[in-house]
């Protein structure tokens, strides 16, 4: 085994890597079974959960007056900003040519297919009434009636239409390569359809020139797309007239959480791949440790952001505004705020910060640390702000019905099985990148 | 019409940038060559240089899906206006988010149909057989117009370190 600094593995030919990377792909271990019907069954609940509030009414959810948004947004919001793992960090990482980011961009960009297919599903969630969810579409209807374009919630439309498109053809397109290599090593059906999926890839440098050209394009535009889609998350409460949304460095303060996030959930998953799958010689200690470092950065970010926004609503003193910092720093919130502060600075800053104790479980500890905070900020950010309106008398509280803990639990869950199809139907490791490739000059 | 190709295994990429170089100097156009690998081959610039519209490709499409969709909310805002907010009917501050991503989703697409059209992935009408690929190393494939350019094409292979060599048949 070569020394755990080193990015990839020296002693392995590509026949080697490509070899033992589809072996991980064959088998189903009984703790493999177990995870997926565990999973299974709780996405399975969910699903019922789901289907309860359809049939019997929104107000099965624990929505009241005053709080009308609440696990449901704070869930989409989640959602969406861990997807920024996968697109958005290989996009950076294939950019600026980090050589390190081979064997962790499969898994990312696979992070953010599953997360905005489970984070698109809240607004349809939460509207209740979901058959009527292709209102928000413009088609010719029978009264001529449009969806209003001034709406944020039409711009989350097609905000997550375009990332998750761009994002499932920015996992797909190197995958195709892999895909042959799957369809040349397999007989009968699994080989027609893995050779359909690779749309005749014949390994020329016609095509390898032509990919290489488009992942370099696509990872330009996905960029683009992935901060525009968390800043228009972000418009759905800035563009409100509420104490502390109506905020202008909303939009660059939810990109940030989201590649904070993103980062988090991606280390998990690492660890957990290379625990599950045997991949110790693929995910090594120097993956987690930049990825660790980069965690910290965003840590630091964060707090920035965090400080600014705060300070800010604090110094300007408005009465709607410092109601709600004070509901949400030292009231009724104030232990989950703490916690948040906590988990998303404090833990990061020690347990990474400090180079002798910065290895892949302190980094996983904090990226677990990070998620609940995440989280919290969510909450923090939705709920506190509708449960304290103007009027004190309005005042209210929040509290999640067993449909929306069922619900969320599910999306958890759902999450898990997701990956865990993944890895049985494709690579997690993109084979043919792994290499340097063939230097011919 | 069959066409006759060569295809010649080389270990290094190196080693096939030098018979590429060996056949250019005899003649032979880099059109007529293809190397098969299962990883991409490393050189800069390319050993065969090939002109792409790709970004051509993506800046049309997103400029058509961009003004098509800005278009159409515009055109909509008109047919039915809807008074929000004390806001204009039509407004550039409020379109400019699905002019955007509309405009990415365009690029988005754009990119996709030209690296498929430019890869020769579906719909190539070109029929050249493709060679079994080793491992490690490189398939120069090189089409050849008659036996004499053959067997100048074999030598010069030979010479340039091609470790196999063998002759297929294909529609061009």
């Amino acid at each position: 085994m070569s020394p755990p600094h080193q990015l990839t593995v020296p002693t392995k030919t590509f026949s080697q890597v490509r070899a033992e990377l589809l072996d991980r792909m064959g088998g189903c271990s009984a703790a493999y079974l177990g995870a997926v019907a565990i999973s299974g069954a709780v996405v399975a609940w969910a699903l019922f959960a789901w289907g309860f509030q359809i049939v019997e009414g929104i107000g099965h959810a624990g929505l009241r007056r005053p709080v009308y948004w609440g696990f449901y947004i704070v869930n989409f919001v989640f959602w969406i900003g861990i997807s920024h793992a996968g697109t958005l960090i290989s996009a950076i990482l294939r950019l600026t040519g980090a050589g390190w980011r081979k064997p962790v961009t499969r898994a990312a960009e696979a992070i953010t297919v599953f997360c905005l297919m489970i984070g698109g599903l809240f607004p349809l969630i939460h509207i209740g009434r979901t058959v009527y969810f292709y209102w928000m579409l413009p088609y010719p209807n029978d009264r001529l009636l449009w969806p209003n374009f001034r709406s944020p919630l039409f711009w989350d439309l097609t905000a997550i239409l375009t990332y998750l498109t761009g994002s499932l053809i920015y996992l797909y397109l190197p995958l195709v390569p892999d895909l042959a290599e799957i369809a040349g090593q397999s007989k009968g059906l699994k080989r027609k359809v893995y050779r359909a999926l690779s749309l005749g890839w014949t390994g020329s440098d016609r095509q390898w020139q032509a990919l290489e050209r488009a992942m370099k394009l696509m990872a330009v535009m996905i960029l683009a797309i992935a901060v525009s889609v968390h800043s228009v998350v972000a418009y759905d409460f800035s563009m409100s007239v509420a104490p502390t949304w109506h905020s202008t460095i909303f939009a660059p303060y939810f990109v940030v959480g989201a590649i904070f996030s993103g980062i988090a959930a991606l280390v998990l998953v690492m660890a957990a791949l290379r625990k599950t799958m045997r991949l110790q010689d693929y995910l090594r200690e120097i993956h987690f440790v930049n990825l660790g470092k980069l965690l910290l950065l965003m840590s630091l970010v964060w707090f920035y952001f965090t400080f600014s926004e705060h300070l800010t609503t604090w110094y300007g003193n408005f009465p709607r505004e410092i109601n709600v910092f004070n509901v949400r720093e030292h009231g009724l919130y104030g232990f989950l705020f703490w916690t948040m502060v906590a988990c998303n600075f404090a833990v990061p800053l020690v347990l990474v910060g400090i180079a002798r104790l910065r290895n892949i479980t302190t980094v996983a500890i904090s990226s677990v640390a990070v998620l609940v905070g995440m989280w919290l900020e969510r909450f923090l950010i939705v709920v506190p702000t509708l449960a304290t309106p103007a009027l004190p008398a309005a005042w209210g509280g929040y509290a999640p019905s067993w449909v929306e803990l069922s619900i969320t639990a599910g999306t958890f869950a759902a999450m898990i099985l997701l990956y865990l199809l993944f890895v049985k139907a494709f690579p997690i490791i993109a084979i043919w990148e792994y290499d340097e490739g063939i230097p011919a000059r | 019409m069959t066409k006759e190709y060569l295809h010649a295994e080389f270990r290094t990429g190196e080693a096939a940038a030098g018979a590429i170089e060996s056949l250019t100097a005899a003649g032979i156009s880099k059109s007529a060559m293809e190397l098969f690998s299962r990883q991409p081959v490393e050189a800069n610039p390319s050993l065969l240089p090939r002109r792409s519209r790709m970004s051509l490709g993506a800046v049309l499409s997103a400029i058509a899906a961009g003004s098509g969709a800005t278009a159409l909310v515009f055109w909509i805002q008109l047919d039915y206006p809807l008074v929000t907010g004390g806001m204009p009917i039509t407004s550039g501050w409020a379109t400019a988010v699905v002019t955007f991503e509309s405009t990415m989703a365009g690029a988005v697409f754009g990119t996709l149909c030209m690296m498929i059209w430019e890869a020769g992935l579906v719909g190539s009408k070109r029929r050249a057989p493709v060679p079994e690929l080793p491992d490690q190393g490189v398939v120069l494939q090189v089409q050849c117009s008659g036996r004499s350019e053959l067997d100048v094409v074999r030598t010069r292979l030979a010479d340039a370190g091609a470790e196999r060599m063998e002759t297929a048949f294909g529609s061009g």
